[in-house]
């Protein structure tokens, strides 16, 4: 594909055209997958990246925020890491190349791109509407992943942690994941960087849980400080099925985490929980939206942000409620804890209602530090700085300590206490 | 909730029967022609007896509109406007601009009796209670008659329609007009610069409480013509004026565009109120006919603790697509919007604010309550926003939206957006039906429904309705029950 005349690219979008040229003759799959793929780059190349006259992207100007495109590197070198949780399940996607091995009965992981190779995930390769740019992206350069389904009935002790790591250069993954009906697990879907050179990292995780099973997912993301993240997470749940979703970024330059979430079964019910701990330069922005579609489905998000630097963060929030759906009860709020006066923070939390007979709020909140709090502190002998370093700790931390399981919540306190000292 | 008999006869008759303002006025007008052209700015401008920069600052507008492209993004649905298909330009034959009470046509004398507007300065009996309202009334594209005009020059206050005042104050409207809202601002406003014929000016000089409520109501007559009003309120130091607005028209089966520009400037200490009562013609039960109204309204609390207050009652038109704003650029300055918007039939409204903190120690409020019935489609869309400098931003907004009945949709889209770290954002926003409960305990009182949905109703809207001026508050509870009758089922 040459890139035609008139049509003015940006520096990355030309870098993203050609690297696909580049890559086509090596990405796995060819009719019906390549394809897909090809329809996909040439809708990206045709309607460019997202400014923010596109509706969706109004606080994240892709084409002005995204400078350049990291080279595919064959050599990438990164190595797994230990997981969060110790005793773990771990499933890895190093360097963009996933690994499977023997695992506990009732889980089972594929390698993604044996289907990019056979063909039975072209079908899949579509972006979810016009704005769908990571769907883009991701399906035009998509090289692996995980296949994971859980068995009905099944449930682990030990946490899953699919972990996707990379030093460098290009990496795009997708993890169609199936919940059999009434599986019970945890998982942690976590993306990290070991490298400090830029890497340009997409991920499509597509989730189904089947009627009564009951998941907690936790995103982790703490890529490296020139990192560009862009990852979509898509579930739909059936009938009484729970989704308890956390979603925690602490890394990256540029990020993109898009939350789409259809609680489509009658009695299902949703728990998001958000973290975001910016810091630096970076660029955060995290898009959910719920539909709920089905009468009796209940959602309630909790949205937590600790600004700081020169960092500018973004939530934008919708609940969608269909016609049907009545007696729907949802409710979000976001609160921001904007600590410097360089940064920025941006929400827009919408609902967007059909139903009459619903109960739907939210709420959203910008403040500093209270100052009663921190005077209550320092009247008790607790020098300012570290009871700053407590408060905002507690404002973050409330929301792990919904988890039930102790270890888990540890784990995620040590991570957020590590990120705050690093940069307070 | 099972529908009675009744109260399927009132959903039938529902906006055909209800709107009282849709009657037409016959009288003989003279337009310009159709369409939109230099030539027809020229036309206007020169009916309007314009100064030479007037004419260039309009097609100036014109030049730029047309590299405009319509704005898509709020939550509305109509087909495509040709705006070569209207008439920029309609007055009654021989009315060019106000005149006395006496020359006026009878006719347009009988309108506004109908439509209840004192156009004669009554005198206040002695004994009876009446608080005195100057009215500026304006029907299509001109200003017929503006009251109390010497008992308000008497206290330096001006108020007269803009085409006078670009005559007669020419100085005055240069430096204001275009200074809140740039002819640059968006598509509808720059149309708006480039055509608009009438409204209203009002210039309250420092220290100055305006004596009286001042008021201007809109009336478009004619079929096929757009009306493109410019309102323009300057308010001085320590000065304070409290205007109202409001609109109606005929009944029709086209749609009537209506893209208005209405700027505010208070300086320090200064506080202007602006309240609307807007019913347009909102369309018939099919959802034909009724008015396009796209609105700019922007204040600018330019002055120290200056502060402007926007008060809406929103119930006409086909469409609403307006956003009164506030930009707090001086210290201290503060803004508050209080909003009623109710939909009904098939009608649209895509409606909100925007506060702008740009000084320090700013601090804005926002009520906004949407009651959506039938088949219609409400949205709140709302800005706040801090600069970088703007130290101790306060914001608190609050959106209730109340759905009646399962075919209409409520919408709540807020951007807020903070760059300061002493800023203080609070926002809020519910939706839901009216509560079974508070149904049951008035019906179990003997309370019929229709009625106990008007209190629950009333109840939702008092915080905004306490902020009206009264005559108004009275007349906006009665146009929301109005609005509402006959959608329960």
């Amino acid at each position: 594909m040459n890139i035609q005349a008139g049509i003015k690219l940006t520096a990355a979008e030309a870098a993203l055209v050609e690297s696909y040229n580049e890559q086509v003759g090596e990405l796995p799959g060819d009719g019906a997958t390549l394809l897909a793929r090809d329809t996909l780059l040439s809708d990206l190349k045709e309607a460019g990246l997202p400014t923010r006259r596109v509706e969706a992207w109004h606080y994240t100007d892709l084409k002005a925020l995204l400078k350049s495109v990291p080279a595919f590197l064959h050599g990438a070198s990164a190595q797994r890491v230990e997981p969060i949780v110790p005793g773990s399940t771990v499933l890895s996607v190093v360097n963009g190349k996933a690994h499977t091995r023997l695992l506990p009965e009732g889980i089972t992981a594929k390698s993604y791109a044996d289907t990019l190779l056979d063909g039975s995930a072209a079908a899949g390769l579509v972006a979810r509407d016009a704005d769908d740019v990571i769907g883009r992206i991701n399906g035009s350069f998509v090289r692996d992943g995980l296949i994971v389904e859980i068995a009905e009935g099944a449930a682990f002790e030990a946490p899953i942690e699919i972990q996707s790591v990379q030093n460098c250069g290009q990496v795009n993954t997708r993890f169609p994941v199936r919940f059999g009906a009434g599986a019970k697990a945890t998982v942690i879907e976590r993306h990290l960087a070991t490298g400090e050179d830029a890497a340009l990292v997409t991920s499509v995780t597509d989730m189904r849980l089947a009627d009564d099973a009951e998941v907690t997912w936790i995103i982790f993301q703490s890529e490296g400080e020139a990192d560009t993240h862009l990852a979509q997470f898509k579930a739909e749940l059936g009938a009484n099925a729970k989704l308890r979703l956390y979603v925690i970024n602490g890394g990256g330059k540029l990020v993109r985490q898009e939350i789409h979430i259809a609680v489509a079964g009658e009695g299902s019910d949703l728990t998001l929980r958000g973290i975001n701990l910016l810091g630096g330069e970076s660029h955060t922005d995290v898009t959910f939206t719920v539909g709920h579609d089905v009468p009796h489905t209940t959602s309630t998000e909790v949205i937590r942000n600790v600004v700081l630097d020169r960092a500018r963060g973004v939530f934008q929030g919708q609940i969608r409620v269909a016609q049907d759906a009545q007696k729907t009860d949802a409710k979000m709020s976001c609160n921001t804890l904007l600590l410097s006066d360089d940064a920025e923070f941006s929400a827009k939390p919408e609902l967007e209602i059909f139903a009459d007979d619903v109960q739907c709020g939210h709420g959203a909140t910008v403040i500093d530090i209270d100052h009663t709090q921190l005077f209550y502190l320092m009247a008790r002998g607790v020098p300012e700085n570290k009871a700053r370093a407590m408060l905002v700790n507690a404002f973050v931390a409330e929301i792990v300590e919904e988890l039930e399981d102790e270890t888990l919540v540890e784990a995620l306190e040590g991570v957020i206490s590590d990120w705050l000292e690093k940069h307070a | 909730m099972p529908a009675v008999q009744e109260t399927i006869d009132q959903v039938r008759q529902i906006d055909v029967d209800q709107y009282k303002y849709g009657f037409e006025t016959t009288i003989e007008m003279e337009k310009a022609p159709k369409g939109l052209s230099e030539e027809i700015i020229r036309f206007i401008s020169a009916k309007k007896s314009e100064p030479e920069w007037m004419l260039e600052w309009r097609l100036d507008a014109y030049r730029r509109w047309l590299t405009l492209e319509e704005p898509t993004w709020a939550r509305v649905d109509y087909p495509k406007i040709d705006f070569n298909d209207l008439y920029y330009y309609a007055a009654p034959k021989n009315q060019s601009g106000p005149m006395s009470i006496d020359d006026v046509d009878p006719e347009i004398l009988k309108t506004y009796e109908k439509l209840g507007i004192p156009l004669r300065e009554q005198e206040i009996l002695a004994g009876v209670q009446t608080s005195k309202i100057a009215v500026d009334a304006v029907f299509d594209s001109v200003s017929v008659v503006t009251t109390f005009k010497e008992e308000l020059k008497k206290a330096g206050v001006i108020f007269m329609s803009i085409s006078e005042a670009i005559r007669e104050y020419p100085e005055l409207v240069k430096k204001y007009l275009g200074s809140v809202v740039p002819t640059t601002d968006n598509f509808y406003a720059t149309l708006n610069s480039a055509v608009f014929t009438d409204g209203s000016f009002v210039f309250v000089p420092k220290g100055v409480r305006c004596p009286m409520e001042l008021s201007t109501y809109f009336r478009i007559n004619e079929k096929n013509t757009g009306q493109f009003e410019r309102t323009l309120i300057i308010a001085e130091e320590g000065a304070y004026v409290s205007y109202l607005e409001g609109c109606t028209a005929p009944q029709r089966d086209e749609n009537q565009l209506h893209a208005a520009v209405v700027e505010l400037v208070a300086m320090d200490d200064a506080e202007i109120k602006y309240s609307t009562v807007q019913n347009w013609y909102p369309g018939d039960k099919e959802g034909k006919g009724g008015i396009y109204n796209f609105v700019t309204k922007r204040g600018d609390c330019r002055g120290k603790n200056s502060k402007i207050s926007w008060t809406q009652v929103e119930t006409g038109s086909a469409i609403t697509w307006k956003y009164p704003s506030c930009v707090l650029r001086g210290d201290g300055s503060r803004g508050e919007f209080y909003s009623i918007a109710v939909s009904n039939g098939h009608q649209q409204i895509d409606s909100g604010t925007k506060m702008i903190h740009l000084g320090k120690n700013t601090s804005s409020r926002i009520i906004s309550k949407g009651i959506a019935a039938g088949v219609s489609q409400n949205t709140y869309r709302g800005q706040v926003s801090t600069h970088r400098k703007a130290e101790n931003a306060r914001n608190f907004t609050q959106c209730d939206s109340l759905l009646i009945g399962d075919r209409c949709g409520a919408h709540t889209v807020p951007y807020i957006e903070a760059k300061n770290s002493s800023a203080q954002f609070e926002h809020e926003a519910t939706t839901s039906k009216i509560s079974e409960d508070q149904l049951f305990y008035c019906l179990q009182r003997g309370i019929p429904e229709e009625a106990a949905i008007a209190l629950i109703v009333n109840g939702f809207v008092k915080e905004v309705i306490q902020e009206l001026p009264m005559e108004f508050a009275v007349e906006a509870q009665k146009l929301i029950s109005i609005s509402l009758e006959g959608s329960v089922g």
